[in-house]
């Protein structure tokens, strides 16, 4: 797969990731810091103590308070974005009216939003939810830090499944994270062990934010089968006899109380579900994806 | 295949034609994959529901059903390669079955299996459509040909004679088998009488007559290629050994090579069953010629005393002509004759009738002249068989040399003529005749007795009416352990027998003389001769013969051991025990007067013949339609009552149950 032909990069300059939440960055950057500082919004005063900065020193409540107080400015910090991708087998999936697998589209959707955050400044970081031999990045900052998570999301290759150990190792990486960084998920949200949504959801505390973005195939969201079908899993050797015009319905249900469920775990903590399908145009889900990270709650 | 067949098939199509609809319109889910098939339930849909087989094991018991009726409308319906019996005529059949034994038999093909096992087990295939009441005979068609079994009813035991038959090194005597069948064939009560075959022809075609042959087995005749060890012998220059091919193929890079015998395979052994020769390093070597006949080669032993064998190196068709062992220098057995050339010449010169005549049987002799009979017992040594024409009195040492040799197992005979009452002073016709011996000219006689001499065989007839000027009249009473086995027209003695140790002697009342009677002239002259000759040949002991030659001991049974273990033995009332070794080999032959090696060789022809094709005319069945088909109708039709009985069980049993078509259902 080829991440340079399969976006329009043009499309992305005007797009700007922004967290509702302060950053704790140790670098300039373009969000707001949780630090007072050397910045143009007035954040308010706080009485002099000495030692402090006389540039900042307030005369005109001098001379009219006669007290010493010290005018402070809010200041910008960079942000850490920490993409965690689904590389199971289920992520390789590609229906009949699919453009790419699950985990090519997913991929796209990691790399524009990575192009966007390095170029305010921000680190990126990936992580990998699966038992395959795909390498994560730590979290760094500048275009070398957006090529080296083009190569790393160019040589993925699913495969396994996931289990409850490369959860707890996968979500371990991402609690690491400060205060103030956004934690990007990818995947189909299929075949998880229990209680993956609330650990998941655990991710936005401590200022954090969380984004889970569902990817599904067409297929998968119409079950477009007729008749008689045989359906076999991709991962574990599940296969179901059925036929397909008689089930769909009910298929479609328990696909969207799946959705619905891992949608309430996640607003209980303050984060967001975007289920989007792999033929949709992956610039309006990048939008909607730098909309949901605005909108939450860090 | 008429059209009633056809039509019978076509009723297999009541099954056939609803199963392939059934599986046509059933489909198969197509496998997709799909990661979220576990939010899939599962479902049978209501057309997979009504295309499902309610009972199977019913509807196989009614296919079968309708199958076998198909089938019992069809029969004779199965065409396979099966050998059977066709019925012209419906009723019981006279089988013969002609199984060739013979060596070229034991040849195998390319695919392994020799030609004997493919003979036995169209045999058995034939046996297996006889039924009762059929009467089935065994012949076999190694020389000489014999009768395995005699017609018979008794279908097992005709399987357990075929069971226990095994190929030999014979030649083959297809035309007396063939003639031993067609006698065994003739039984009024069955006028459908078939005459099997089961030969590669290798020697000869059989015989026209009836009923005809039936040769079902082509493949028993494809040529095969052969080298094969005929004899090998001792002389004082070395081996000598005698070789046939019948194909220039077979010969080809190959050599003959001395080998010790120990070890060799064919030597005599305890042990029942057949060997194979171990690996042994060769004494000497020599190339055969690649050519088809008979060729021999000399092999220099290099001065080994051991016992030796001869094989051929490399491989043919038939390995176990490929080992033969050495036998010891075995000279031609030899006559000595005493007469007086002068008298018994013959009307056109020549020699004397009587050696003319001995060498007229062609048994391989050496006959010498004898001016005088020796004084000592060793000159007489070389000579087997002793004849002596009129003799004129036997002096006392000549007498003493004569009993001497004739008690060490030789044989002596004497035609008294005239010269009987010549007898020189202290001379004596002792041991041939004892008492008063005299001579009666112009006896009123008219010969000999045949029915005295029907032991001697078809050729007593020609001495009835003989035309005699004299004969020899004694009072064989007189001679203890004399036994006549012939006498005159009048009851006188015209031949008496007489025990001497191992030996025999031999007294005829008529000399040889074409001036005392026409005796020398007739064919029972000639016959009575090769009696004699016969007679020495096994007191002498015959120390080489061809495979399936009879071996007559008339004392005592001996214990004869070949390469495959003791060899049986049947006592008959002519000859005494005869063995019969049918496997060439080194044989060891004790008893109370033998102990002495003997060897059975192969017959070169055997070796040398290729088969011919029997005429096509000989390859179809005598009954159209008989051959190649099975007739199962009794079979099919058990089965199919013991079907329709099965189905009504069934049915009796889970009732007419009907499964009730439901809804869809989920199945979770």
């Amino acid at each position: 797969m080829k991440l340079a032909a399969s976006l329009d990069w043009g499309a992305l300059l005007p797009l700007r990731l922004r967290a509702q939440g302060a950053a704790v960055g140790a670098m300039a950057g373009a969000h707001r810091s949780v630090r007072r500082g050397a910045g143009v919004e007035f954040a308010g005063h706080r009485a002099y103590t000495p030692g402090d900065d006389l540039r900042f020193l307030d005369r005109h409540a001098l001379m009219r308070h006669g007290t010493l107080a010290l005018r402070e400015f809010e200041t910008e910090t960079d942000r850490a974005i920490l993409f965690l991708l689904d590389s199971t087998a289920s992520m390789g999936f590609r229906g009949r009216r699919a453009p790419a697998a699950k985990l090519a589209v997913a991929a796209v959707i990691a790399a524009a939003i990575g192009y966007i955050a390095t170029r305010g400044g921000d680190r990126i970081a990936l992580e990998w939810l699966g038992a395959g031999e795909n390498q994560g990045l730590a979290a760094r900052g500048g275009s070398p830090s957006f090529e080296a998570l083009v190569a790393a999301l160019e040589r993925a290759t699913p495969g396994g499944e996931l289990g409850r150990q490369e959860l707890e190792r996968a979500l371990s990486r991402a609690a690491r994270a400060k205060a103030g960084s956004v934690t990007i998920v990818l995947s189909d949200l299929l075949d998880f062990p229990d209680g993956a949504a609330e650990e998941l959801a655990a991710l936005a505390s401590s200022g954090r934010t969380l984004l889970v973005i569902q990817v599904l195939d067409p297929d998968e969201v119409e079950l477009p089968f007729v008749g008689p079908v045989r359906l076999q899993a991709l991962e574990g050797d599940l296969v179901v006899d059925t036929d397909a015009s008689e089930v769909r319905a009910l298929y479609l249900e328990e696909l969207a109380r799946l959705t619905a469920r891992w949608s309430a775990v996640l607003a209980s903590r303050g984060s967001r579900l975007l289920r989007v399908v792999s033929s949709d145009d992956p610039i309006e889900i990048v939008r909607q994806a730098l909309a949901a990270i605005a909108g939450g709650r860090g | 295949m008429n059209v009633l067949v056809g039509a019978a098939l076509l009723v297999g199509l009541f099954v056939v034609l609803p199963a392939v609809a059934h599986l046509l319109r059933r489909g198969r889910a197509s496998v997709e994959p799909f990661p979220p098939v576990s939010l899939v339930p599962a479902a049978r849909t209501v057309a997979r529901r009504k295309r499902r087989i309610e009972d199977r094991l019913l509807l196989s018991v009614r296919a079968a059903t309708v199958l076998l009726l198909a089938v019992l409308g069809a029969t004779p319906l199965v065409n396979c390669s099966r050998l059977s019996l066709g019925r012209g005529a419906g009723g019981s059949v006279a089988l013969a079955i002609v199984l060739d034994d013979s060596l070229s038999m034991r040849a195998k093909s390319s695919s392994g299996s020799a030609r004997w096992d493919r003979a036995l087990e169209a045999a058995e295939e034939l046996l297996a459509s006889a039924r009762e009441g059929d009467s089935v005979a065994l012949v076999l068609a190694g020389k000489p040909a014999r009768v395995a079994l005699g017609a018979t009813t008794d279908l097992g035991l005709a399987r357990r004679t075929l069971s226990e038959l095994s190929p030999s090194d014979r030649a083959t005597d297809l035309g007396a088998a063939v003639g031993l069948a067609r006698s065994a064939l003739v039984d009024p009560a069955r006028r459908d009488r078939r005459l099997v075959v089961l030969s590669d022809f290798a020697a000869e075609a059989p015989p026209p007559g009836e009923p005809r042959v039936w040769a079902p087995v082509p493949a028993l005749t494809e040529p095969l290629p052969d080298c094969g060890v005929v004899a090998a012998e001792s002389r004082e220059n070395g081996v000598r050994v005698t070789l046939a091919c019948n194909d220039p193929g077979a010969a080809r890079n190959r050599a003959v090579e001395l080998v010790l015998l120990k070890g060799s395979g064919v030597e005599p052994s305890s042990a029942p069953g057949p060997k194979r020769p171990t690996a042994q390093t060769a004494l000497a070597r020599a190339e055969i010629e690649p050519r088809v006949g008979v060729q021999t080669v000399m092999l220099d032993p290099k001065a080994t005393k051991d016992a030796l064998a001869v094989r051929l190196s490399g491989s043919d068709s038939l390995i176990e002509d490929d080992l033969a062992p050495v036998a010891s220098e075995t000279r031609a057995m030899k006559v000595a004759v005493l007469g007086s050339p002068a008298e018994q010449q013959g009307p056109t010169g020549g020699p004397p009738l009587l050696e003319q005549a001995i060498g007229a049987l062609q048994a391989g002799v050496t006959v010498t002249p004898l001016s005088v009979l020796p004084d000592q017992a060793t000159e007489l040594t070389p000579y087997a068989l002793l004849v002596l024409d009129d003799p004129a009195g036997i002096g006392p040492e000549a007498r003493d040399a004569l009993t001497a040799h004739v008690s060490k197992g030789a044989v002596a005979a004497a035609f008294l003529g005239p010269r009987v009452e010549a007898t020189k002073l202290g001379s004596a016709l002792e041991p041939f005749a004892r008492g008063s011996v005299r001579w009666q000219a112009d006896p009123q006689v008219l010969g000999v007795s045949p029915p005295s001499l029907a032991w001697l065989g078809e050729e007593a007839a020609s001495l009835r009416d003989l035309d005699l000027r004299g004969r020899t009249l004694f009072d064989a009473g007189t001679m203890s352990g004399a036994r006549v086995l012939g006498t005159m027209a009048d009851g006188a003695p015209f031949l008496v027998e007489q025990r001497m140790g191992r030996g025999t002697l031999l007294t005829v009342t008529l000399p040889c003389s074409l001036e005392q009677s026409d005796l020398a002239l007739r064919p029972g002259f000639v016959a009575l001769l090769a009696h004699l000759v016969d007679t020495a040949e096994r007191s002498r002991g015959v120390r080489q013969s061809v495979a399936g030659a009879a071996w007559a001991f008339d004392s005592d049974r001996p214990l004869v051991q070949g390469p495959n273990g003791p060899v049986d033995l049947r006592d008959t009332p002519e000859q005494g025990w005869v063995a019969s070794p049918a496997v060439r080999g080194l044989y060891r032959v004790k008893g109370d007067k033998h102990d002495e090696l003997r060897t059975v060789v192969l017959d070169p022809a055997e070796v040398t013949a290729q088969p011919s094709p029997p005429p096509p005319g000989l390859r179809e069945p005598p009954v159209r339609g008989g051959a190649g088909s099975v007739d199962v109708s009794s079979e099919t039709a058990l089965l199919l009552v013991l079907l329709l009985a099965l189905e009504l069980g069934l049915r009796f049993v889970r009732g007419a149950r009907s499964q009730p078509v439901d809804a869809p259902e989920p199945l979770r």
